[in-house]
C-alpha cells in the first residue's frame, strides 16, 4: 500500500472525470431522480372524476350529490344520461366512478325499505379503485348520520397516525428515493469506469504497471466515494427544503449510514464490472440489480413487515432495506442511536460492504485470461 | 431496397451474435416484468398487527377474529403499550390495536366504547387502506341498520388485483427503456469502434442505413413484446384482455418507432456508450414519470399535466390500458393513436435529421 501512488492515481481519476464531464452526472442524476419521483408519485387519491346519474331528483338525492360535491376527494358531474352511455364514458377513461341513484330512492328510504345505490368503479388502476370505494362508503355513512340513526352502542375508532401525521406522499416517498439514488449512482459509476478501461484497453496500463490490486481499487473507488459524499449533503438539502421533510433524528447517523451505504454500492458496482466485459453490459446489469430491488424492497410502497416468503427473504438479502430503515428513522421517527435495531442494521451494512469489497478484490484479475 | 434488407439482416445478425445482450433483452421482457408484477403490491396486504388487550377479551376476540388473510397477518399480542410502541417504532408491525380495560363494560352499557389504533403511517397509502379495512370490519360488526345499501362493482378487475396493472405498466416501461438504449447503442457502438467510418465510405445512401438500422431494433423489440405478452402476461399472470389485441400491437409499433426516434437523437448527441447510458436515463425518467404510469395524469400538479402532453408514453399507457382492461372500441382509441403518431413523427423526424447530420 503506497500512499504516493494512490494519491497520483486518485488525482488522475478526478481529472479524467472532470474532463469527460462525468463529474456532473452523479449529482445531476441523483437530484433529477429525487425531484421527479418525489413530485411524480402521488399515491393519495383526490379529485376522483365522478359521474352521478340522479334518476330520483328528490331532496335526499340532491343532499347526497351535495355531499359528493363538497368533498375534496371528488370532482362530480351530474348528468342525465342512460347507464349505457355512462359506461361508455368509463371505457373512454373520462370518468373514474359512476354513482347511480335509482328512482323512488327517497320514497323507499323514508319508508325504511332497503334501496340500492349502484356504484361502478374503473378498476384498471386497482389500488385507486379500493380507495375510491372506501371514499364512497364514507359519503354514504356520512349521509346516514344526518338522519340520526341511533349509534350509542357502536364501537368507535380512535386512530393515531404515527410518524407521518398528515399522511403526506412526500414523507413516504422521498426518504425511500434517497435509498434508491445512493445505490444506483455509485454502483453505475463504478461499473462503467472499470468496464470502460476494459473496453478501451487502457486496463493494460494497470495489468503491466507495478500497481497492486488493492492500490488500484482504493484509488478508483475512493475518487467516486469522495464525489458522492458531497452528494449526501446535496440530496439532504433537496429533501428537506424542496420537499419540506421533517428531520427528527440525528444527522450524524444519517451521514454515517449514507457513507457506509455508498461504500456498499461501490462494492456492487465493482462486482458487476468484474463480470461485465463491455460498458453496455455493465450498465444494463447494474440497472437491473439496483433499480427494481431498490424500489420493491425499500419499504417505500410496501412495508417490509407485510412481506412474506420469498419477498421477505430477498428483501433481507439486499442492502436497501437496512439503509432505508435508518433513513426513515432519521427523517420521520427519530430514535437515532437509542434504537438497537438501527445500530444492528448499521453493522450489517458495514459487514455487507466489507464482504463485497473482499470478493471484488479476490475476483479482480491482474492479467489477461 | 436490397441494401435496406442487407443492412437490416446484418444488424439482426450482430444482435443475435452478442449472446449476453440477447439474454439481457429476454430477461427484461420476461423475468423483469414477472418480478415487478408479482413482487409489487400497492394494496395493503398481509399487514402485521399487534394487539394490547386489557379488556376481558370476549368482544375483542370476536373483533380480532375478523382480521385475517389476505389483508392481515395473525395479530401478535403484546403485554403493555410500551412493548407495542417499541415494535411499531422498529417497524416490526404496522398497526397496533389497543383495547382499554373498560372497553367491554362500555360495550355492554352502550356507552360508546372506542378502540385505540396506532398506525405507522410512513407508507401513507397503505396505512389509509389498512384503516379502511378495519373500519369496514367494525361496520359489519356494529351491524348498523342503514336503509341504503351500496352495491359496488369494480369494473374490469373485480378483485382489484394489482399484478395485472403492474405487469402491463412494467412491460411498457421496459419497452421504453430498451428501445431507446438499443437504438442508441446500435449507432454509438459503430461510432466507438470506428466501423462508422467504413459505413460512410460505402456507396450507400446514408438515409437507408439509418432507416434499416433503426428498423432492425424496432423489430427486435416487437419480437420481445410478442414473447412477453404471450408468455408472461397471458400465460403466467393471466391478465384478462377485453379489447382487440391487434390494436395493442399496432399502437406498440407506432410507439416503438417514436422511442427509436429518441434513441436516434441520443445517438447523435453522444460519443460513447457511457454518455448514452446517462443521457437515456435523464431523458427517459421524465417521460416515464410524466406518463401517468404511477399517478393518473389528472391527479398531477397542473404544470406537470401540461408537460405530460409531450410524453408519448402517456398516450401509449392509456391506450394499452384501454385495450387490455377497459375493452375500448377502435373509434374511442383514436385519440391515443393520433397522440402517439403525432409525437412519433416529430421525434423520429428530428432524430433522423440529427443523426443524418453526421454524414
Amino acid at each position: 500500500m503506497r500512499l504516493r501512488i494512490i494519491k497520483a492515481y486518485f488525482i488522475k481519476e478526478i481529472i479524467e472525470l472532470i474532463r469527460t464531464k462525468m463529474i456532473l452526472m452523479p449529482y445531476f442524476m441523483s437530484i433529477l431522480i429525487v425531484v421527479l419521483f418525489g413530485y411524480g408519485i402521488k399515491m393519495e387519491v383526490t379529485g376522483v372524476r365522478t359521474l352521478i346519474l340522479d334518476y330520483d331528483n328528490s331532496q335526499i338525492s340532491r343532499k347526497l350529490i351535495l355531499k359528493f360535491e363538497h368533498s375534496k376527494y371528488f370532482k362530480t358531474t351530474v348528468k342525465n344520461i342512460s347507464e349505457k352511455d355512462a359506461l361508455r364514458e368509463i371505457k373512454k377513461a373520462n370518468v373514474d366512478a359512476i354513482v347511480i341513484i335509482p328512482s323512488s330512492f327517497e320514497k323507499n328510504t323514508l319508508k325504511g325499505v332497503k334501496t340500492e345505490i349502484g356504484v361502478f368503479i374503473d378498476a384498471s388502476f386497482p389500488s385507486r379503485s379500493t380507495t375510491i370505494s372506501n371514499y364512497i362508503q364514507g359519503v354514504i355513512l356520512d349521509l346516514a348520520n344526518d338522519f340520526h340513526i341511533d349509534n350509542s352502542g357502536i364501537i368507535g375508532l380512535n386512530v393515531r397516525n404515527l410518524f407521518n401525521q398528515a399522511l403526506r406522499d412526500e414523507e413516504m416517498i422521498v426518504p425511500g428515493l434517497i435509498g434508491m439514488v445512493f445505490l444506483i449512482a455509485p454502483s453505475i459509476l463504478t461499473a462503467l469506469i472499470i468496464a470502460k478501461e476494459k473496453e478501451e484497453g487502457t486496463i493494460f496500463n494497470f495489468y503491466s504497471s507495478p500497481v497492486t490490486k488493492g492500490e488500484f481499487l482504493i484509488a478508483k473507488l475512493s475518487s467516486i466515494f469522495f464525489l458522492l459524499s458531497i452528494n449526501i449533503f446535496l440530496v439532504f438539502l433537496v429533501a428537506s427544503y424542496l420537499f419540506d421533510l421533517p428531520f427528527r433524528g440525528s444527522f450524524f447517523l444519517f451521514w454515517l449510514a449514507s457513507e457506509i451505504y455508498i461504500f456498499v454500492a461501490l462494492g456492487f458496482g465493482l462486482l458487476v464490472s468484474i463480470i461485465a466485459s463491455s460498458q453496455m453490459v455493465a450498465m444494463i446489469v447494474t440497472l437491473m440489480l439496483t433499480i427494481i430491488p431498490a424500489f420493491l424492497y425499500s419499504g417505500m410502497i410496501m412495508p417490509i413487515s407485510s412481506m412474506s416468503g420469498e419477498a421477505a427473504f430477498t428483501a433481507h438479502i439486499y442492502p436497501v432495506m437496512y439503509y432505508n430503515h435508518i433513513i426513515y428513522d432519521t427523517f420521520l421517527i427519530g430514535q437515532g442511536f437509542k434504537s438497537p435495531t438501527n445500530i444492528l442494521y448499521l453493522l450489517i451494512l458495514f459487514g455487507y460492504g466489507i464482504i463485497l469489497f473482499v470478493f471484488g478484490l479476490l475476483l479482480l484479475k491482474k492479467e489477461i485470461k | 431496397m436490397k441494401i435496406f434488407f442487407t443492412i437490416f439482416f446484418k444488424e439482426l445478425l450482430s444482435f443475435f451474435r452478442s449472446f449476453g445482450l440477447v439474454l439481457l433483452v429476454i430477461y427484461f421482457f420476461t423475468g423483469e416484468v414477472y418480478v415487478a408484477a408479482t413482487g409489487m403490491e400497492i394494496e395493503a396486504r398481509n399487514v402485521a398487527v399487534g394487539v394490547v388487550d386489557k379488556s376481558a377479551g370476549g368482544i375483542s376476540k370476536k373483533i380480532l377474529a375478523n382480521l385475517h388473510s389476505p389483508e392481515f397477518q395473525t395479530p401478535k399480542y403484546y403485554k403493555s403499550q410500551k412493548d407495542l410502541n417499541r415494535a411499531i417504532y422498529n417497524k416490526e408491525i404496522m398497526v397496533g390495536i389497543i383495547f382499554d380495560e373498560d372497553f367491554e363494560k362500555n360495550y355492554y352499557k352502550k356507552q360508546n366504547p372506542t378502540i385505540n389504533i396506532l398506525i405507522d403511517s410512513t407508507t401513507a397509502s397503505q396505512s389509509l387502506m389498512a384503516i379502511g379495512y378495519i373500519q369496514n370490519i367494525l361496520l359489519k360488526f356494529n351491524n348498523l341498520k342503514l336503509p341504503v345499501k351500496l352495491k359496488i362493482h369494480k369494473l374490469f378487475n373485480q378483485n382489484a388485483d394489482t399484478k395485472y396493472f403492474m405487469g402491463l405498466s412494467e412491460l411498457l416501461s421496459v419497452i421504453t427503456l430498451l428501445t431507446t438504449i438499443l437504438t442508441a447503442i446500435a449507432f454509438v457502438k459503430e461510432k466507438e469502434s470506428g466501423t462508422w467510418d467504413i459505413m460512410l465510405l460505402m456507396p450507400v445512401n446514408p438515409k437507408i442505413i439509418i432507416l434499416a438500422k433503426s428498423f432492425s431494433q424496432i423489430i427486435i423489440i416487437m419480437l420481445g413484446v410478442v414473447i412477453s405478452v404471450g408468455l408472461i402476461l397471458f400465460h403466467s399472470l393471466n391478465v384478462p384482455i377485453n379489447g382487440n389485441l391487434l390494436n395493442f400491437f399496432i399502437l406498440t409499433f407506432f410507439y416503438v418507432a417514436t422511442t427509436a426516434g429518441i434513441g436516434l437523437f441520443i445517438a447523435a448527441v453522444s460519443n460513447n456508450i457511457m454518455q448514452v447510458s446517462q443521457l437515456s436515463v435523464i431523458i427517459m425518467m421524465p417521460i416515464i414519470f410524466l406518463s401517468g404510469a404511477w399517478t393518473p395524469v389528472y391527479a398531477m400538479h397542473p404544470f406537470l399535466q401540461y408537460l405530460s402532453i409531450f410524453s408519448p408514453l402517456r398516450y401509449y399507457i392509456e391506450g394499452s390500458e384501454s385495450v387490455f382492461f377497459r375493452g375500448t372500441e377502435f373509434i374511442d382509441l383514436l385519440p391515443y393513436f393520433s397522440g402517439v403518431l403525432f409525437l412519433g413523427i416529430i421525434l423520429y423526424w428530428y432524430g433522423f435529421r440529427k443523426i443524418g447530420k453526421l454524414f
